[in-house]
């Protein structure tokens, strides 16, 4: 077995396609960082600015009226009046710099948010305001950010701030990414049966060898996603660690920014090996790399193009893969709510491996090999 | 070398990968046909309702203002000035609805929607059609701009055409409208996606049986150029499948028909009011065919591109990554408005929304006025040709041979 991993090592060491993996990602990382900059991503300024624009808009929708509390006005008519104070008090304080005054007035917003979800004809103006999830989510976080007396980042291109982006774009895409890089697992091997077939092991710990250095290799990719942020730290500084995150967790949750990113890194790496081991299984069946590129990314759409089959199957593993939008809550916001958890997740995806695994033992061997 | 192209060919069909690929083409038109055109919500609907509730209000308004003595205080003079010209269109718009009257309605609608936009463009106390207004954009009064101009522009086209028309006409749900829409967002990018795929392993394939093929009297130039055309074939053949999809709505919907306007925008005769371009009609025929041999380009360009890839680094992923970055480049540093600052016509990547381009939507966002269809025509085919001479050098060299 270890010598036959010194061997898979050694291919891969030589392989085109991991130097080419490596070269892409690390264009990927410094790609993202200049889209960042671009963008100016995380302006509290900006996202003030889009937030008042649709305030306004909503606001539009209604006959201008007395919105005092006296006044004749309807209720969500005066809600959404002080909403837009508030955001305008915010646009401010970002401007003038005071961190106090803008998380106190986004804690006052979503109060009156969750009001706004109660009153009479909220479902008219529903399209301009975040939803309950999102609403739910920044209540938390300010709530924690004015406990802790952390004022609000506004750089959100130093070290921590960008893993957090960085990880949080991952989400939806390391599944496409590994469903591209193990593609071709195992196919090579299907081109030279007769050397497999000539190794004095099982086809198991032939087939473990390989899923091991394939593993290997992606785990340099994610060391290698930290170590291009890197500069990052002399560019822009550290950031703060224990910074909160509002996640979704079965419940409203903060994480630090360390919790966070440690979640990703334990689904990315369960379905890292989700997906090789069933790359082996759909190689060994399909005998074109295409074909199981296409029916993984196929697996992965499908409850994207069917929200309804995520409340079908709350279990299928495929509806955990896109980890970011698990931790956003956002299956909450779906037309058939479903409370996707992120422990669940990682039961359902462990338990897949487990049974992908116990399909491996019993149905595949070398005899079955045949040259494509 | 005929015998080569029909054996290139029929390898090229009888492909497991490139079958995968039509039927995922087709499902994913069929899925398209049944579940996403009929949820289609254009932001300018037809909505009688929307109508009368804004002309019955300005009405109201109008008729207490009208003789108040105070009618100049404030804001209101302001409405009873332009108020009343409004509240004719609206009315006119509003009769021929109920009259059924669709060549009417078209013109009225034409001149409401110029004459919104006139007053709404840079001012804060008119908006847009709540769709603009979506979270998060920017640009809504810049989209709202360019949508009320495209759609009195259209209007005015069905006002002056001689077709049947629908609602289904109105909201651009037929079936060749629906494709007008698609190519206008994400269809140039899934066709492309496709060719690369298709050609992925084009030449790579050989590798596997050296000894046969090595003995094909020909040279490694002229056996690229045949796989170049399969691939090219092959890559239009997309088309088919996708037809299924067209079909169905056209059933569902209509067909429409190839006279229908299309609205360009267009920045070469004099700057208009606000100091941007104007709308040009097109029949749809026109503006099919235009993206047509566009795409054809880009397809040539692209298979290409993954033939001298495969021919130096030889590895299928390398291909992929190539035309990857030729398709989503644009996205990394895409911001609206910096063509005006940068020469953003002279990058091939930049055409890859082949609709937006030859719509004038590509220039109206990137604030520049060159990115257009002979422009782009000339820049891919440029590009096209430089990369056809390297691979004649390149297949020159022992080293790089393609066996």
């Amino acid at each position: 077995m270890r010598k036959l991993l010194k061997t898979n090592f050694i291919i891969e060491k030589s392989s085109k396609k991991n130097v080419l993996t490596f070269l892409f990602v690390a264009l990927f990382v410094f790609g993202l960082a200049i889209f960042m900059e671009n963008k100016d991503v995380g302006n509290l300024v900006i996202q003030k600015t889009s937030e008042y624009q649709n305030l306004t808009s909503a606001l539009s929708r209604f006959q201008e009226m007395d919105a005092s509390q006296d006044g004749d006005s309807s209720d969500i008519y005066q809600n959404l009046n002080q909403q837009q104070r508030l955001v305008t008090l915010q646009r401010a304080a970002a401007n003038l710099d005071r961190p106090e005054m803008f998380v106190n007035s986004a804690i006052e917003l979503s109060n009156l948010r969750k009001v706004a979800f109660d009153l009479e004809g909220y479902e008219d103006v529903a399209v301009y305001l975040p939803t309950y999830t999102e609403n739910q989510l920044e209540s938390i976080f300010y709530e924690n950010l004015r406990t802790l007396g952390i004022p609000i980042f506004k750089d959100n291109l130093t070290f921590y701030q960008f893993l957090i982006f960085l990880f949080g774009i991952l989400g939806s895409i390391w599944f496409i990414f590994l469903a591209f890089y193990s593609c071709g697992l195992m196919i090579d091997d299907f081109r030279h049966t007769s050397i497999i077939k000539g190794y004095p092991i099982p086809f198991e710990q032939y087939v473990a060898a390989k899923g091991i250095s394939t593993l290997s290799i992606i785990l340099l990719v994610i060391v290698e996603l930290v170590i291009c942020s890197l500069p990052l730290i002399y560019f822009r500084g550290l950031g703060d660690s224990s910074y909160p995150v509002a996640v979704f967790d079965g419940d409203f949750e903060i994480y630090t920014i360390t919790q966070y990113i440690g979640v990703c890194l334990l689904y990315m790496v369960c379905i890292a090996i989700f997906v090789i081991l069933l790359s082996i299984i759909l190689n060994m069946l399909l005998k074109n790399m295409y074909l199981t590129l296409f029916v993984q990314l196929f697996l992965f759409t499908l409850p994207m193009l069917l929200p309804k089959l995520i409340s079908l199957f709350p279990f299928n593993p495929y509806n955990y893969m896109n980890f970011t939008s698990l931790l956003n809550g956002e299956s909450l916001d779906l037309s058939n709510p479903v409370v996707l958890n992120s422990t669940h997740g990682l039961i359902s995806i462990l338990l897949s491996i487990v049974i992908l695994v116990v399909v491996i033992r019993l149905f595949l061997s070398t005899g079955r090999l045949r040259r494509v | 070398m005929w015998a080569y192209f029909k054996f290139e060919l029929s390898q090229f069909i009888t492909n497991k990968k490139n079958i995968a690929i039509y039927a995922i083409l087709l499902f994913l038109a069929c899925f398209y046909a049944m579940k996403i055109a009929p949820s289609y919500e254009p932001i300018e609907k037809v909505d009688a309702k929307e109508i009368e509730a804004r002309y019955l209000s300005r009405e109201a308004f109008l008729s207490t203002f009208y003789n108040d003595p105070n009618r100049f205080v404030g804001m209101a003079g302001f409405g009873l000035a332009i108020y009343p010209e409004w509240n004719n269109l609206d009315k006119a718009r509003l009769d021929a609805l109920k009259d059924h009257d669709f060549v009417k309605y078209s013109e009225a609608t034409s001149e409401w929607y110029v004459y919104a936009n006139n007053i709404t463009y840079g001012n804060e106390r008119f908006f847009y059609s709540p769709g603009y207004y979506s979270h998060g954009n920017l640009y809504a009064s810049e989209d709202g701009y360019y949508g009320y101009l495209y759609t009195a522009s259209r209007y005015k086209g069905y006002a002056e055409g001689d077709y049947k028309l629908s609602l289904n006409v109105f909201e651009e749900r037929t079936a060749l409208q629906t494709l007008q829409r698609l190519l206008h967002s994400d269809l140039p990018m899934i066709l492309m996606i496709c060719c690369i795929f298709l050609t992925v392993d084009v030449v790579l394939k050989d590798r596997l049986n050296p000894t046969i093929l090595r003995g094909f009297p020909i040279s490694d130039w002229k056996k690229l150029i045949i796989k170049g055309i399969v691939s090219l074939i092959g890559s239009i053949g997309v088309i088919l499948p996708l037809s299924v999809g067209l079909i169905i709505i056209g059933i569902r919907y209509g067909f429409g028909d190839f006279q229908l306007p299309v609205p360009i925008y267009t920045t070469l005769s004099k700057p208009s009011y606000f100091n941007k371009g104007e709308f040009v009609n097109t029949a749809m025929g026109n503006y099919l065919v235009d993206n047509v041999i566009f795409i054809v380009f880009c397809f040539m360009y692209l298979i290409l591109l993954v033939l001298l890839v495969s021919m130096i680094i030889k590895n299928e992923f390398a291909n992929l990554l190539a035309g990857a970055i030729f398709i989503f480049n644009e996205s990394f540093f895409f911001q609206r408005g910096i063509g005006f600052f940068y020469e953003v016509e002279n990058y091939p990547t930049n055409y890859v929304q082949v609709g937006q381009i030859v719509s004038g939507y590509r220039n109206y966002i990137y604030n520049s006025n060159a990115l257009n269809f002979n422009h782009g025509l000339m820049i891919v085919g440029m590009s096209t040709s430089v990369l056809l001479v390297f691979i004649f050098i390149i297949s020159k060299y022992k080293r790089y041979k393609l066996i």
